[in-house]
């Protein structure tokens, strides 16, 4: 099967436009603003073999969890047949968080499974302890519904059973039902593009194809790291409690680069915690691959062959390889951001007239739940400030690039108020360069609501780099009628109606004295 | 005498019609002064300036200021609390992967953004007054500015306008602006999402200066007995007067007059469901028409949104100026960077040494050297071919195969544009005709076609003047939307269906202020659409069972629908049209023939000037006119028909 430079650039079309379709789908057929407006969910295609051929990544912490999800779906069904779709949410059998729910499904040419398709979307609740489901837990159960892989549609027939069992166990079912509507589509729709792609150009072609995308990613990420200086670079930071206590969870990395390939040694992190910012080692790949995939000198087409040359070493126990049932709901999101903030902090070392200052290093997230409502936000902060110039004021930040719900949209959607959305003047860190300002937000419920608030840099300031200063540390309030009290960087709490949250997000650090 | 007049950045189109014949004209654009290329064509094309009746016109002057940032100095006035709304935008960043992240800085500084305290809820209630001391002392603040423009957003405007009109009294009542300086939100756009809603009201703020300075300077110089119509970015028309209070809604407009052109002509041949490829110097715009021209919302201009009715239009960084390369991954690259017209493509001579499609068609002898720009322009076919011979080497092939390579990724990347408004929006390309204009619409249009099954590729007889002649062609339209936000029970739909008299009324006063006769008017009421809980909507018209239209849309457009769910009404919608005359084309007699043509390299070689109605065509050909090139390839045939058109398709064609 010939495949030459011309054909590869034609398949990386084809390929990449099927993921970017189911992308399109789920976006417009949604319902829940957490898909829709903040566009959190990612699509992609997969080779037989469960290898990630292309995706449409909206959020760089699905980049390499979405291979995880695939190899647990074909572990758990081998023999699928046209028309099964596979869901899962576990995040010990392929998932990151219980809100992250994946769909996998085969597409079939006359003699068989010829690719696989999976697509990612975070649902606003999934049951558990708090609305919203990313609650300050102390093990899985307590999170919400666990999906193993399970069909979810068999052989083109929605299997009611597992779809109402789902639906039954969320907050908002109809808006779940929805959401899962959207994705289902999606996959009909990869499906069909797919199929196309299959009789035009013949399966053989479209896999001999597949494959050479995959070593071609490869090489570019071996090329990437080539052009890194050989040697071990260390760098540690710490989470600050995991919202049972407030101890520092130290993080550790030790970048090894050894000519175009490289090992990333987490060995020495802390043990895993009781709370939940244990993350999978699926989040950590994720991080790490992201660090190296901005080093590319090019863009590199995202598929299995980006991890290729890269080994991630994490300790099983670790608060980076938790052994089941640990909480996990908010290692997605923040452990994700330390995890970046390490590793470019190492590489620094390496290449210390490229890597920018830390961002704001947190999601910031606020999930709100009352009576027939469940919110789910984050929201953005500073840039670290780069070689370059000073980094972005009040936009999101490595692993996440949700966007926001805009107010007029959220107001009349739940019963919140928000008085407050500007950029918190004076937060990002001094230096040649300004790291970027944070963001003030300032939200009134309406109703009495549980209000759970995930965060980090409450404390450890995001750091600059070449002399430049750290940026400000966020700031958590709860404004009642007569005091106001400052929240820790974890918290849940009953608001009644008429009190306020104000979150002033972390400032980026400064680059250059 | 009626004229269409397309200002592109390098040249400047004209198209007279008149006694029924029609006349083109092409002149270099003068960036400086638009105004002047325009003039000194008109004068020598009409044999005088004073025979010109009406003039149609694309004007590029809203993009450009917005593109090189040189709009007027204009300051955003918002609710207290939302001071940098415009710098926040969606709090995305636009490159997942880049090491050091930029935003396109919007059009307002930071330092000229206000707050002012007041607020009201989703309903339009007022939660804060605007107080007579707030307002003061914003006024004071923004006189001392002494801005030229003034774009006001503040939240629920939409719902409830009165603060942002006190806001414009006060401001007024100054005595340093006049009304038309303050740009009011719900003016612009009355529809909710404050971000989309504040970024287009500070570009109508931005531009507008600027363009009714240029429209001024035209209107001084046009006989005054001329009409003056801007072409606006949803394919319409509207007197210049009404244009200047309207800037923003000409940002896009650009490709907006070829598609009304290529839909025009695609239906008197007696095609109504086409998609339109327009393949330039550096993008191609691919379009989807089912018997209209389809109409969005969701663009962006320079990364800042945009949320004006406007063409439906996919556009791609990829054209005839196009770099190729082969990446260290050992993958052939073409574009997004474009050699621009300088250097412009190896083959200009102009000092490009790295290849481009261009230089790829012209070493496949896809572009005849000799009749290139009618023979203006020299090509330097060797050049290319050592550019390509070069480039192959990295990867073992000659020029002539890397040349072919890069044809098949560049349309590669067209085809990805041509699925993404058919296939994606729920339309099966096979069941369309491609109508192909621009200068390299032409070249690649069969290929492409070939590769999404889509069975005729249509080539209109002047493509490369496709926008002047849809300014001929367009018509004039006002659009009037009004919120609703409702769902769509019973009730409310009888009620909407009462009000759309209101509505009519309104765009039927539009109209005659544009001057357009009773007779000549035509009015369409449609709803936007969406289940409850949904953020993107669709246009269903108020007729018939409307909420079971919604369904089948949607169940077309998505693979599903849900007839349980609630339907959620958003916008009511007015078009109101006003046909202007269109020149009429009489079809001429085809008598079918094959007309004699040299050929070589095995390639035919057609004159398009010489080919009659009824001429038979075979590929592989090359057929060369001078505004573009015609490719058609080993396998292909094709028909002139009455209209002059090439009609094309697979062998055996049967037109």
């Amino acid at each position: 099967m010939s495949v030459d430079a011309i054909s590869l650039a034609v398949f990386q079309n084809l390929f990449a436009g099927v993921a970017e379709a189911m992308g399109a789908t789920l976006q417009r057929a949604s319902f829940s603003p957490n898909i829709r407006e903040r566009l959190d969910f990612s699509c992609a295609v997969f080779d037989r073999a469960g290898q990630m051929v292309a995706q449409a990544a909206h959020i760089p912490v699905h980049l390499g969890s979405m291979p995880a999800s695939v190899a647990h779906a074909l572990a758990a069904f081998p023999q699928m047949n046209r028309g099964d779709v596979v869901v899962l949410n576990d995040p010990y059998s392929g998932g990151t968080h219980l809100p992250d729910i994946t769909m996998v499904s085969p597409v079939f040419d006359a003699d068989g499974i010829a690719f696989y398709l999976a697509s990612r979307a975070h649902h606003a609740d999934v049951g558990g302890m708090s609305p919203g489901s990313l609650p300050l837990s102390t093990e899985l159960y307590q999170e919400g519904l666990i999906l193993p892989p399970v069909l979810l549609r068999l052989s083109g027939w929605l299997n009611e059973g597992v779809f109402t069992l789902i639906l039954a166990n969320s907050r908002h079912p109809e808006e779940r039902r929805g959401d899962l509507e959207a994705q289902l589509a999606a996959h009909r729709v990869g499906e069909e593009r797919l199929t196309d792609i299959l009789i035009a150009h013949g399966t053989a072609r479209a896999q001999a194809h597949a494959a050479a995308l995959i070593d071609y990613s490869a090489r570019l990420t071996r090329a990437t790291i080539a052009a890194l200086p050989d040697g071990d670079y260390a760098f540690e930071d710490a989470l600050e409690g995991d919202g049972q206590r407030e101890a520092l969870i130290p993080i550790r990395a030790v970048v090894r680069v050894r000519g175009d390939a490289m090992q990333v040694d987490f060995t020495g992190s802390a043990p895993q915690v009781r709370g939940s910012v244990n993350a999978v080692p699926a989040i950590v790949q994720s991080a790490v691959w992201y660090c190296v995939r901005l080093l590319a000198e090019e863009p590199i087409p995202m598929n299995s062959g980006c991890f290729q040359p890269i080994e991630v070493i994490t300790q099983a126990g670790s608060v980076l390889d938790p052994y089941f049932p640990a909480a996990v709901a908010v290692g997605n999101t923040e452990t994700s951001q330390r995890v970046v903030d390490v590793v470019l902090g190492a590489l620094a070392q390496a290449l210390p007239d490229r890597i920018p200052a830390a961002s704001q290093g947190t999601m910031n997230n606020v999930t709100v739940g009352g009576a027939n409502f469940v919110y789910y936000e984050t929201i953005a902060g500073g840039h670290g400030a780069s070689p370059l110039g000073d980094g972005l004021s009040g936009r999101q930040s490595h692993m996440t690039n949700t966007q926001n719900t805009p107010v007029e949209a959220l107001e009349m959607a739940y019963p919140l108020r928000v008085w407050r959305y500007h950029l918190r003047a004076g937060s990002g860190g001094d230096g040649l360069h300004r790291g970027g300002e944070g963001i003030v937000r300032e939200v009134e419920f309406l109703t009495e609501a549980v209000v759970t608030v995930n965060s980090e840099r409450r404390q450890l300031a995001p750091y600059g780099l070449r002399g430049g200063q750290p940026g400000q540390v966020g700031v958590n309030r709860w404004v009642r009628r007569r005091t106001i009290s400052a929240l820790a960087a974890k918290a849940t709490f009953r608001a009644r109606a008429g009190q306020r949250l104000v979150i002033e997000t972390p400032g980026g650090g400064g680059w250059g004295a | 005498m009626r004229v269409g007049v397309d200002i592109g950045g390098t040249f400047t189109d004209l198209i007279t019609l008149d006694a029924g014949r029609l006349r083109l004209h092409k002149l270099p654009s003068t960036p400086d002064n638009p105004a002047k290329a325009m003039l000194d064509g008109l004068a020598h094309l009409a044999g005088g300036l004073e025979r010109v009746t009406q003039v149609a016109h694309g004007s590029t002057v809203a993009t450009n200021a917005i593109l090189e940032r040189k709009g007027a100095r204009t300051a955003f006035i918002t609710t207290e609390g939302f001071r940098d709304l415009l710098w926040i935008g969606r709090q995305n960043r636009p490159d997942l992967y880049a090491l050091y992240p930029q935003i396109t800085p919007p059009l307002i500084a930071r330092a000229d953004s206000f707050e002012v305290s007041e607020r009201l809820d989703h309903e339009g209630n007022v939660l804060l007054p605007l107080t007579g001391q707030a307002l003061g002392r914003l006024a004071a603040q923004v006189v001392m500015g002494a801005y030229e423009s003034i774009a006001v957003c503040l939240l629920y405007s939409f719902r409830n306008p009165t603060h942002e009109k006190r806001l414009r009294e006060a401001l007024v009542a100054t005595g340093a602006y006049t009304p038309s300086q303050i740009v009011l939100s719900h003016e612009v756009l009355p529809e909710f999402r404050e971000y989309e809603r504040a970024s287009t009201t500070a570009m109508e703020a931005y531009v507008r200066p600027k363009m009714s300075r240029y429209i001024g300077v035209l209107r001084q110089k046009l006989p005054p007995r001329a009409t003056l119509h801007v072409m606006k970015s949803d394919g319409g028309l509207l007197s210049a007067e009404a244009v200047q209070q309207r800037a923003a809604h000409t940002a896009l407009s650009g490709p907006a007059a070829g598609v009304i052109g290529a839909l025009h002509l695609a239906r008197l041949a007696g095609f109504e469901r086409i998609m339109t490829l327009d393949i330039g110097g550096t993008s191609t715009d691919a379009a989807l028409c089912v018997g209209d021209v389809p109409l969005a919302t969701h663009q962006q201009i320079d990364g800042l949104p945009l949320r004006l009715r406007m063409l439906d239009i996919e556009t791609i960084g990829a054209g005839g100026g196009s770099l190729a390369r082969v990446d260290a991954g050992g993958s052939l690259r073409v574009g997004p960077q474009s050699a621009g017209a300088h250097p412009g493509p190896v083959a200009y001579g102009r000092g490009g040494t790295t290849p481009t499609v261009t230089d790829a068609n012209v070493v496949l002898g896809r572009i005849d050297p000799a009749s290139f720009l009618g023979g203006r322009m020299a090509l330097d076919v060797a050049a290319a071919e050592r550019a390509l011979a070069a480039l192959g080497a990295q990867i073992g092939r000659d020029a002539a195969a890397m040349a072919q390579g890069v044809i098949d990724v560049v349309n590669a990347h067209i085809s990805r544009a041509l699925r993404r408004v058919s296939i994606e929006r729920g339309h099966d390309p096979r069941e369309f005709t491609l109508v192909a204009f621009g200068g390299a619409g032409p070249l690649h249009a069969c290929e492409v076609a070939a590769e999404l099954g889509i069975p005729l590729v249509l080539v209109p007889p002047h493509p490369g003047v496709m926008c002047a002649l849809g300014l001929l062609i367009a018509d004039l339209r006002v659009d009037i939307s009004q919120p609703v936000m409702e769902l769509a029970t019973t009730d409310a739909i009888a009620r909407l269906r009462g009000q759309q008299a209101v509505l009519m009324k309104q765009g039927r006063l539009a109209l005659l202020q544009e001057g357009v006769a009773e007779a000549e008017m035509r009015f369409e009421v449609s709803l936007d659409m969406r289940y409850h809980g949904q953020a993107h909507e669709l246009n269903v018209p108020l007729a018939g069972a409307i909420v079971r239209s919604f369904h089948r849309l949607h169940e077309q457009a998505y693979g599903y629908a849900l007839p349980e769910r609630p339907v959620e009404i958003v916008t009511m919608r007015l078009r109101a049209v006003g046909a202007l005359p269109v020149p009429t084309f009489a079809p001429q007699p085809a008598a079918p023939h094959t007309p004699e043509m040299p050929v070589i390299d095995g390639v035919r070689r057609y004159a398009r000037a010489e080919l009659r109605p009824g001429a038979r065509l075979v590929g592989p050909a090359v057929i060369t006119q001078e505004d573009a090139t015609t490719y058609l390839p080993v396998g292909w045939e094709g028909v002139v028909d009455g209209y002059h058109n090439l009609q094309l398709g697979r062998a055996p064609f049967h037109h």
